[in-house]
C-alpha cells in the first residue's frame, strides 16, 4: 500500500477507472431498482390484499356483476374499483392514478384506506357527499402546497374535470407513504363521473381461496375474466424487463473496459517492482505470499474505487432515474419516482463488481510477480519475450471464445441474457486477437515507416517491443471505440428505420389526440369530436383510432388498435401480407386482424396464416391474421383491426384519436388552426404531421439517451487507459529516451517518436474497432434488439462513424502522450540521472 | 616535438548544485586542454565529479560558470537543440550500464547514431557491419541486446559510439560493470579502435589498468582537475 502512495498517478488512475465503471453500474442499477420499486409499491397499494380480480373488456364491466356477486351469490369478500389516469394540471401536470372505491367494502382490501379513519370526520363526510371529492397523499399535498378544500383540475382524455381535495391520505410508514405518491382516492360515483363510466366498474377485487375463485369464475358471463391479482404486476415487470436488461448490459460493458485498465495499471506496478519482489524472494518470501500481496493491494484499491464509484453513482443516479422513469412513462406505463432508492443490494453489487474486477484484472500480473527471479535485474525484454510467445496461444484462445460467443448467440435463441453473454465473450475473444494483429500491423508499419527513417521503425518496434503494455492499451481503446461504433450504428440504424416507418405510417396531415395519449396508453376522446373535425372546412377525410387493452385467454393483456382507414398504406409496411395493401384492408374489414412484428415475435405466431384469440364482450373470438406489419411504437406488440369490426365485438363507442387529411389546395396550417378552433374547450393536442413525427423522434432520442451517454463513459475510461499505458511506457523508457538524447536525438525527434508510437497504437485500435464495432452493431441490431423487443431494424451503415472512430482513437492516443512527454521535457536532468544508475 | 592540436578546452568551468539552502560545489574552476587524438583518463574518488564533468563535455548538462570549447565551438553557449545536433555529429558516448535500446536489435542499436547524423542508409549499414565485425559481433547482429553478456553488450555500445564517426569518444566507467578480464578486453578493444581511427578518447575510470592505457591521466580532487601522469609518445 505504501508503494501505491508512491505512484499517485497510476494509483489514481486505477481508482478512477474502478470508480467510473462502478458508478455507471450503480447509477443504472439504481434507476432500474427505483423505477421497479416505485411501480411495485404503487401496484401493491392499489392491489392491496386482493387475491383475485374480475375484469371485463376495455370499457370495464357492468355494476350489476358486483351487485349479483354480493347479493345473489352472497360473496362479501369483494370490492368494486373504478380507476383511470388523468393529468393533475395544478400539480405540475403530473399523471395521477385515480382510484374509486366503495368505503364500506374497502376495509379488508387496502391498508391505506384505514389510515384515513384518522382524518377529520368532516373530511370523510365530504368524501361521500361533495361531487369531485378526492383524497390525496399528504406528502404530495405538502409539496404542491395543496390544502383541504382546494379545487384541482383533472384532465381525463379530451375532457376537463374538477376535483376537490377533501382530505389527505396519511400512511403509517415511509414505504407505503411513497406508494401513495401520484394516487388519488375517491368514491365509486366520482370516479365513474371522471372516467365517463356510469354504471360500470374497472374491476372487482376478491379475497378468495383457489376453489372459491374457481367456483365464481364458473358462474361469470363469458366476456369477463377472473385472474390472480399477482398476474397484473408480473406482466408489468416483464414489460420493462428487456429495457432494463439492456441498460444493465451496457453498464457492464463500461466496467469491462475499466477492467482492462486495472489490468494495465496493476501490471505496470508489478513490473516496476520486479526488483523488489526479486529481493523479497531471495529473502525467503514465498511466491504465494507475493501473489497474495499483489491481489490484496489491488483489492484494496478496487474497494477504494468502488466506494468512490458508489458515491459518484448515487450522484449520477439522480439523472439516470429521471431518464429511465421518463422512458418508462414514454413507452410503457405511468410510474412516479419521487425518491431514489439506494438498496443494499445495489451497494453490495457495486462493491463486489469493483473489487471483483480489480481482483480479476490482478490475477495475471500477480502471477507474473511470483516469477520475479531472485536476482535484482530488471529484464523487461525477457517478460516481453514471454508475452510474444503467448501471442499465438492468446489468438487461438480468442478464436475459441469468439466461436463460443457466436454459438451462445446462435443456439440459445430465447434468452437475451445468453445473447449478451455471447456478445461479451466474443468481444473478449476479439481482444485476445489484439496482440497478434498488433504485431502484424506493426510489421507492416515498420516497413512503411522504415523508409521514412529510423524513428518510424523504432516507433513501430517499440509498440511490439512493449507488447505487454501496448496491447492492453490498444485493446481497451479498441473495445471502447467498437462499443461507440456499435452503439452509434445501432442507434442510427434504429432511428433511420423508425423515421422511415413514420413516413409510411403518418400519412395524415393533422393529428388530434388527448395530451396523455401515447402509443401504449389507452385514453379516451369524445366521439363527437371526430364529427366536429370532419366538418371543418378544408378537411377532406378523417381516420379514427381507438386504442385499448383487452384480455386474451392465452396471451394476457393485448393492445388493440381499432382504426378506420382513409388511405391505403405502403406495401413496405408489411413484413408479411396475404395480398396487396388494398386486399389486406379488405380482409381486415371482413374481420381479420393485422398484428405488429413484436406481437408476432413475442407470441411466436407463424410467419403467415396465424390467428389471435381475444376476449370480446361476447366471449372469446378468434381473429385470423391477414398481415404482419412493421411497427416501432410498442415492443409489446399491437393487434390492428377495423373499427367497425371492433365495435361489432366490443360495446365501446369511444375513440382515442383522430387523423385528418387536408383537401387538395387547402392551406394545411390554416386548416390546422381551424381544427384547433373547432375543438376549443376540449383538452386535446392538435399537431401537424411534422410536429408529431418530431415528437416521436424526441421520445426515441430520450429512450436512447442513457445508452448514448454510456458509450462516452466507455471512451473516457479507455482514454484513461491509454494515458496510463503511455505513461507507464514512457516512465519505463526514461532511461532509453536518455540514451537517445545522448546519442543526439533532439527533443523534437523524441516528441515525434513518442507521438508516432502512441499514434500507431491509436491507429491500430481504430482500425481494429471498425470491423469489431460493425460486428457489435450487427449483433445488437439482429440479435439483441430483435430478441429483446422483437423489432426488425434495417442496417444503416452510417459511414462517418468509422472515420470518427479512427480520429477518436488516434486523438485519444496522441493526447495520451502529452503528459509523459511534458514530464520528459522537464526532465533533461532526470535523463542524465537515469543514465547514471541502474 | 609535435604537440597535437588542441581539440577540447575547458576554461574556468565550475559546477554547483543547490541542495536546500546550501550550495554544493562539484567542479571549481576547472582548467584543461586535450589534444586531438589524445587518450585521456580521468580518475578520482566516488562523488568527485567525474560523471558531471563528462556530461558537461557531452553537452548533456551546462556548467554554472566557465566555457567548454570543442573544436572551434563553445558548446556551453549553445542552445539545448544546438548541443544535441552537435553531439550527434561530434561525440560518441559509452555508459557504465551499456544502455542499449532493448527494443532494437544489435545492428539497429549501432546504426542508430549514424542514421541520426544523417548517413545514407547503405553507408550507415556498411559502417555498422564494419564496426560489428571489428568488435567481433557481426554474427549477433539480429539478436536483441538482452540476449548478450555484459561484455558483449559493452562491445555493441563501443560500436554504437563509433558508428557516426565522431572525433570525440566519451566513456563513463565503461568497465565498471564488468569483471577484470572482460573489462581489460573491452578496454583494449576500445583503445585500439580509437587509436586506429585517430579518435580523441576520454575515459572516466577507477581502474589503474584502464588508466594505464591513456596518454595522460587526470585526477579530480575537491573540484580541481590535476594532471597526474603523462606518457610521452615513444
Ligand atoms: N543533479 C544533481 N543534483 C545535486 N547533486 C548532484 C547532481 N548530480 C550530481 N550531484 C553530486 O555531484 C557530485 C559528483 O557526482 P558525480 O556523479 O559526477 O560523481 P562521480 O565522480 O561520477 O562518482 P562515481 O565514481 O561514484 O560515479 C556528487 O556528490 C553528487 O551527489
Ligand atoms: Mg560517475
Amino acid at each position: 500500500m505504501r508503494d501505491a502512495l508512491r505512484r499517485p498517478w497510476l494509483t489514481g488512475l486505477l481508482v478512477v477507472s474502478v470508480a467510473l465503471g462502478v458508478a455507471v453500474v450503480v447509477a443504472i442499477d439504481m434507476a432500474n431498482e427505483s423505477a421497479s420499486r416505485a411501480f411495485a409499491l404503487s401496484t401493491e397499494a392499489v392491489v392491496g390484499k386482493a387475491t383475485h380480480q374480475i375484469r371485463g373488456g376495455p370499457n370495464g364491466l357492468d355494476e350489476t356483476v358486483y351487485r349479483d356477486l354480493r347479493v345473489i351469490d352472497g360473496y362479501r369478500a369483494s370490492a368494486p374499483v373504478v380507476e383511470g389516469y388523468g393529468i393533475a394540471v395544478e400539480l405540475g401536470r403530473q399523471t395521477v392514478h385515480v382510484i374509486g372505491v366503495d368505503p364500506f367494502a374497502e376495509a379488508p382490501f387496502r391498508t391505506y384506506f384505514n389510515s384515513t379513519t384518522s382524518a377529520p370526520l368532516d373530511a370523510l363526510t365530504g368524501f361521500f357527499t361533495q361531487p369531485g371529492a378526492v383524497l390525496m397523499s399528504a406528502d404530495s399535498a405538502a409539496r404542491f402546497g395543496v390544502k383541504v378544500g382546494d379545487a384541482l383540475t383533472l384532465d381525463v382524455g379530451s375532457q376537463r374535470r374538477q376535483a376537490v381535495v377533501v382530505g389527505f391520505l396519511q400512511s403509517p410508514n415511509e414505504v407505503s407513504g411513497r406508494a401513495l405518491e401520484g394516487l388519488w382516492l375517491t368514491d365509486i360515483a366520482t370516479a365513474q363521473e371522471f372516467f365517463a363510466m356510469a354504471g360500470r366498474l374497472s374491476r372487482i377485487d376478491l379475497i378468495a381461496t383457489a376453489s372459491a375463485a374457481e367456483a365464481i369464475a364458473a358462474r361469470l358471463p363469458p366476456n369477463l375474466t377472473l385472474a390472480p391479482a399477482s398476474e397484473q404486476s408480473n406482466t408489468v415487470a416483464q414489460i420493462t424487463a428487456a429495457f432494463q436488461l439492456n441498460l444493465t448490459a451496457f453498464s457492464l460493458l463500461a466496467l469491462l473496459v475499466g477492467t482492462f485498465l486495472i489490468y494495465n495499471t496493476v501490471t505496470f506496478s508489478v513490473v516496476q517492482r520486479r526488483q523488489v519482489f526479486g529481493i523479497m524472494r531471495s529473502l525467503g518470501v514465498t511466491g504465494a505470499q507475493i501473489f497474495g500481496l499483489v491481489l490484496m493491494e489491488s483489492a484494496l484499491l478496487g474497494a477504494l474505487g468502488a466506494a468512490l464509484g458508489l458515491g459518484l453513482g448515487v450522484l449520477l443516479g439522480r439523472t439516470t432515474v429521471q431518464l429511465v422513469t421518463q422512458t418508462i412513462n414514454d413507452l410503457y406505463f405511468n410510474v412516479t419516482v419521487n425518491s431514489i432508492d439506494v438498496t443494499w443490494l445495489t451497494v453490495i453489487k457495486g462493491i463486489a463488481l469493483g473489487i471483483g474486477a480489480a481482483l480479476l484484472a490482478a490475477v495475471a500480473p500477480a502471477a507474473e510477480a511470483t516469477t520475479a527471479p531472485a536476482v535484482a535485474t530488471l529484464q523487461r525484454s525477457s517478460l516481453e519475450e514471454r508475452v510474444r510467445q503467448l501471442v499465438p496461444r492468446l489468438a487461438l484462445a480468442g478464436v475459441l471464445l469468439v466461436a463460443g460467443g457466436a454459438a451462445l448467440i446462435a443456439f440459445i435463441q430465447t434468452s437475451v441474457v445468453a445473447s449478451f453473454a455471447g456478445l461479451f465473450i466474443g468481444l473478449i475473444g476479439v481482444v485476445l486477437w489484439v496482440p497478434a494483429i498488433t504485431v502484424g500491423l506493426m510489421r507492416l508499419a515498420a516497413v512503411g515507416l522504415g523508409r521514412a527513417g529510423l524513428t518510424g521503425r523504432m516507433a513501430a518496434r517499440t509498440v511490439t517491443g512493449a507488447l505487454s503494455r501496448t496491447a492492453v492499451a490498444i485493446a481497451a481503446l479498441m473495445v471502447a471505440v467498437s462499443v461507440t461504433i456499435g452503439v452509434t450504428v445501432m442507434i442510427a440504424s434504429f432511428r433511420t428505420t423508425v423515421g422511415h416507418w413514420l413516413d409510411q405510417t403518418l400519412l395524415a396531415d393533422i393529428y388530434i389526440s388527448p395530451p396523455q395519449a401515447t402509443a401504449n396508453r389507452s385514453v379516451t376522446m369524445e366521439p363527437a369530436l371526430a364529427e366536429r373535425i370532419r366538418a371543418v372546412p378544408g378537411v377532406a377525410e378523417v381516420e379514427v383510432y381507438r386504442n385499448v387493452v383487452v384480455d386474451a385467454p392465452a396471451l394476457g393483456a393485448v393492445r388493440v388498435s381499432a382504426v378506420t382507414v382513409a388511405h391505403a398504406r405502403d406495401a413496405g409496411l408489411y413484413r408479411y401480407a396475404a395480398g396487396t395493401p388494398g386486399e389486406t384492408w379488405q380482409a381486415v374489414e371482413g374481420g381479420a386482424v393485422v398484428v405488429t412484428e413484436p406481437f408476432a415475435n413475442h407470441h411466436h405466431l407463424p410467419p403467415s396464416g396465424g390467428a389471435v384469440t381475444l376476449l370480446t364482450d361476447q366471449g372469446p373470438h378468434t381473429f385470423p391474421v391477414a398481415a404482419i406489419s412493421y411497427d416501432y411504437s410498442s415492443d409489446q406488440g399491437i393487434v390492428l383491426m377495423s373499427l367497425n369490426v371492433y365495435r361489432r365485438y366490443w360495446n365501446d363507442p369511444e375513440i382515442s384519436s383522430v387523423a385528418a387529411f387536408v383537401s387538395a389546395g387547402a392551406n394545411r396550417e390554416m386548416v390546422e388552426d381551424a381544427v384547433r378552433a373547432a375543438l376549443a374547450g376540449s383538452v386535446v393536442v392538435v399537431r401537424g404531421n411534422k410536429a408529431l413525427r418530431d415528437a416521436a423522434l424526441v421520445v426515441f432520442d430520450r429512450t436512447f439517451a442513457i445508452t448514448a451517454a454510456l458509450r462516452w463513459v466507455a471512451v473516457i475510461v479507455a482514454f484513461i487507459g491509454v494515458v496510463s499505458a503511455t505513461m507507464a511506457l514512457q516512465l519505463e523508457r526514461t532511461r532509453e529516451l536518455g540514451v537517445l538524447s545522448a546519442a543526439g536525438m533532439t527533443l523534437a525527434q523524441l516528441w515525434r517518436l513518442t507521438l508516432l508510437e502512441t499514434g500507431l497504437m491509436g491507429a491500430t485500435a481504430g482500425l481494429l474497432s471498425m470491423p469489431t464495432g460493425l460486428a457489435l452493431a450487427a449483433v445488437l441490431i439482429y440479435v439483441i434488439n430483435l430478441r429483446s423487443f422483437g423489432w426488425t431494424i434495417f442496417f444503416a451503415p452510417a459511414p462517418e462513424v468509422y472515420l470518427e472512430a479512427l480520429a477518436l482513437s488516434v486523438a485519444a492516443a496522441l493526447l495520451a502522450a502529452v503528459y509523459p512527454m511534458r514530464r520528459l521535457m522537464h526532465a533533461s536532468r532526470e535523463t542524465t540521472a537515469a543514465l547514471r544508475s541502474e | 616535438m609535435s604537440q597535437p592540436q588542441t581539440l577540447i578546452r575547458i576554461a574556468h568551468v565550475s559546477k554547483r548544485y543547490q541542495e536546500g539552502d546550501r550550495e554544493r560545489v562539484v567542479l571549481a574552476d576547472v582548467e584543461a586542454a586535450f589534444g586531438a587524438g589524445e587518450h585521456i583518463a580521468i580518475v578520482g574518488r566516488s562523488g568527485s565529479g567525474k560523471s558531471t564533468l563528462l556530461n558537461l563535455l557531452a553537452g548533456l548538462d551546462l556548467p554554472s560558470a566557465g566555457e567548454i570549447w570543442i573544436g572551434g565551438d563553445c558548446i556551453s553557449r549553445f542552445s539545448d537543440r544546438a548541443r544535441t545536433l552537435f553531439r550527434r555529429d561530434h561525440i560518441g558516448f559509452i555508459f557504465q550500464f551499456f544502455n542499449l535500446i532493448s527494443t532494437l536489435t544489435v545492428r539497429e542499436n549501432v546504426v542508430l547514431t549514424a542514421e541520426l547524423s544523417g548517413w545514407k542508409p547503405p553507408a550507415a549499414r556498411a559502417q555498422t557491419d564494419r564496426l560489428l565485425d571489428a568488435v567481433g559481433l557481426l554474427d549477433r547482429a539480429q539478436t536483441f541486446p538482452d540476449k548478450l553478456s555484459g561484455g558483449e553488450q559493452q562491445r555493441v555500445a563501443i560500436a554504437r559510439a563509433l558508428c557516426a564517426d565522431p572525433p570525440l569518444i566519451l566513456a563513463d566507467e565503461p568497465t565498471g560493470n564488468l569483471d577484470a578480464d572482460t573489462g581489460a578486453q573491452v578496454m583494449g578493444l576500445l583503445t585500439a579502435l580509437a587509436r586506429e581511427r585517430g579518435k580523441t578518447l576520454i575515459v572516466v575510470t577507477h581502474s589503474s589498468e584502464v588508466s594505464a592505457l591513456a596518454d595522460r591521466i587526470f585526477r579530480l580532487d575537491h573540484g580541481r582537475l590535476l594532471e597526474v601522469a603523462h606518457r610521452h609518445p615513444a
